[in-house]
């Protein structure tokens, strides 16, 4: 356990510098920036206080889905999850952590951990943000804790997919991008048999399966879940095992390919 | 009793028919020797397959052909096995965020220490590296970063020692004290593998050398012997002087060392067997002929050519 937070730890300060932390934070609050924007400009409004209402939930989840789950979350996780192993290997310090003895499953599941750890900090902060902006124009706050579960989720899902990907490939940020707008939001997005197979709608299940009833109301379930239902638990059920997929992988890819340089 | 001079009696490291090729480039081809207690330089020019070798030997790289056992196993087969191996890469590998106690122990943590503070303290004495042991191993020079990987290689106190070109970038000081640590670690008893490019630098540390060339096993044993194995190899040496012709052509007619003569402008490009004879001659006939020399140096003493020269005579 000693050596699993070790890692953990050295991850951060090798993967976690000033600069990038503050680009990624601007990134992950560009909803809540977005949101804040609308609630300015709609400010005087003329129209009734319902209509209102219904135009600031709808932008709510609009953000949710479109900003927030579709954009920030993966590319945040992406950029530290594809440097937790590719600082080690653009330093050359992956020797020096495989050469000790700790199971190669450690190894793994501590770098996972740490990529959700991290990104989430980043992911989590911009996530409270836009719930307690939406909180604010909605006049109730009990959106915050689904919306920041669900990003949770989303999160470590892509933590677990980008972090084996930023140890096989040097150009992994390219990849994973390739992958977040041509898979997740497009084939992953347009076929709702595939949501399963989709980490922000796993993520935006947990949150719909946490948050007060009227979520739906404006939206359609299957253009938000697909074809998942709405559920943290079964969604944390999923994230967990591909977390623990991702970690037998490194462990795998660990043991049986030569150290990557 | 071993004959073959690239084995030991006692063994804790065993490469049998080793070989690794990357695509259609051989890195190493065909290796077989073995490591023991005491310190054994491994030998070979830039590019030789010394590092690929040393990588194998720890597991970081698998042979494409043959097998490497450390204490009896494949080191990838039981991580446990890292327990007895501490590895200095040539590469950098710090951490540059972490301070030099903070690697070291992390490095003592992950090798599972009770006490990772003060064997990180331990280790960084032995190195020398108390006073800067605070500060951030970014901003260390490459002597110091040098010492602290050492330091991480040697906190756990293991059996067998891997260190590649560990005394690259070190200055005179340093290197002194890093020889005389790997000699008393070796005294008492570890496995010390030490590569280097530099013969010298090797033969202040040992006498057994396994001698490394195109991915070939060159020469292994006493450096000694391998050292009479070279005598018969051609030196180039470079004369630079006012008449080149005059010199050159006196040279070839009144000296049996010289066994071949190249003029380009001002230089002499010679080929000798005996340099010191060579040295002798080029002098007398210099004052002969009233020549005024304005260099003598060997062209080519690296010991790429050397290695080279040993291969190919086989």
């Amino acid at each position: 356990m000693r050596a699993f937070i070790a890692i953990i730890r050295v991850t951060f300060s090798q993967t976690l510098r000033l600069r990038r932390a503050i680009g990624l934070l601007m990134l992950s609050g560009s909803a809540a920036g977005m949101y804040l924007l609308f609630m300015i400009a709609s400010r005087r409004s003329a129209e009734s206080a319902a209509w209102q209402r219904e135009i600031a939930f709808e932008t709510f989840i609009g953000m949710n889905i479109g900003v927030l789950m579709n954009i920030a979350v993966p590319v945040v996780t992406l950029i530290i999850a594809t440097s937790v192993m590719g600082d080690e290997r653009r330093d050359n310090t992956m020797s020096f952590l495989v050469l000790r003895p700790i199971s190669r499953f450690t190894i793994g599941a501590a770098k996972v951990v740490a990529a959700f750890v991290e990104a989430f900090i980043l992911t989590g902060i911009g996530t409270a943000a836009f719930g307690i902006l939406v909180g604010i124009k909605i006049e109730t706050f009990s959106y915050v804790v689904p919306l920041i579960v669900g990003t949770a989720l989303a999160t470590a899902a892509y933590a677990a997919i980008f972090v084996p990907l930023g140890y096989l490939l040097k150009r992994a940020t390219l990849v994973g991008l390739t992958y977040v707008f041509i898979w997740e939001n497009g084939i992953a997005a347009a076929v709702p048999a595939l949501a399963s197979l989709s980490p922000w709608r796993i993520g935006v299940s947990a949150t719909a399966g946490l948050a007060p009833t009227d979520f739906f109301e404006l939206v359609p379930a299957d253009f938000a879940l697909g074809s998942l239902s709405p559920g943290a638990g079964g969604a944390l059920v999923k994230v967990l095992v591909l977390m623990a997929l991702s970690a037998a992988f490194m462990s795998y890819i660990l043991r049986r390919r030569d150290l990557a340089t | 009793m071993t004959v073959n001079p690239a084995l030991v009696d006692d063994p804790t490291v065993e490469v049998t028919g080793v070989s690794k090729w990357f695509g259609q480039k051989v890195a190493v081809s065909d290796v077989t020797c073995s490591f023991g207690p005491g310190l054994t330089g491994l030998l070979g020019p830039n590019g030789a397959g010394k590092t690929t070798l040393l990588r194998m030997l720890t597991g970081l790289t698998l042979p494409s052909q043959g097998e490497v056992l450390v204490k009896g196993v494949l080191p990838r087969a039981k991580v446990e096995r890292y327990r007895d191996i501490g590895f200095v890469p040539e590469e950098s590998a710090l951490y540059n965020t972490l301070t030099a106690r903070d690697y070291v122990a992390y490095a003592a943590t992950l090798t599972g220490l009770s006490d990772p503070g003060a064997a990180a303290d331990r280790a960084l004495e032995t190195v020398e590296l108390t006073d800067d042991a605070g500060r951030e191993v970014g901003g260390f020079s490459k002597g110091m970063r040098q010492r602290t990987k050492v330091a991480a290689a040697l906190v756990h106190d293991p059996e067998i020692l891997v260190l590649d070109e560990p005394l690259n970038g070190t200055d005179p000081v340093q290197r002194a004290h890093l020889i005389k640590l790997f000699a008393d670690l070796s005294a008492h008893g570890r496995t010390v593998i030490v590569s280097s490019h530099v013969l010298q630098e090797v033969e202040r540390m040992t006498d057994r050398v396994i001698a490394i060339v195109d991915g070939k096993l060159a020469a292994a044993g006493d450096i000694s012997a391998i050292r009479r194995a070279m005598s018969d190899i051609p030196y180039r040496v470079m004369v630079e002087c006012d008449k080149p012709r005059d010199l050159a052509a006196a040279l070839l007619l009144h000296n049996d060392a010289v066994s071949s003569v190249n003029i380009t402008r001002d230089l002499i490009h010679l080929e000798t067997t005996d340099l010191a004879a060579l040295g002798t001659a080029v002098a007398r006939q210099a004052r002969a002929l009233d020549v005024r020399l304005s260099k003598f140096a060997p062209v080519d003493e690296s010991l790429e050519s050397v290695f080279r020269y040993l291969v190919g005579g086989r």
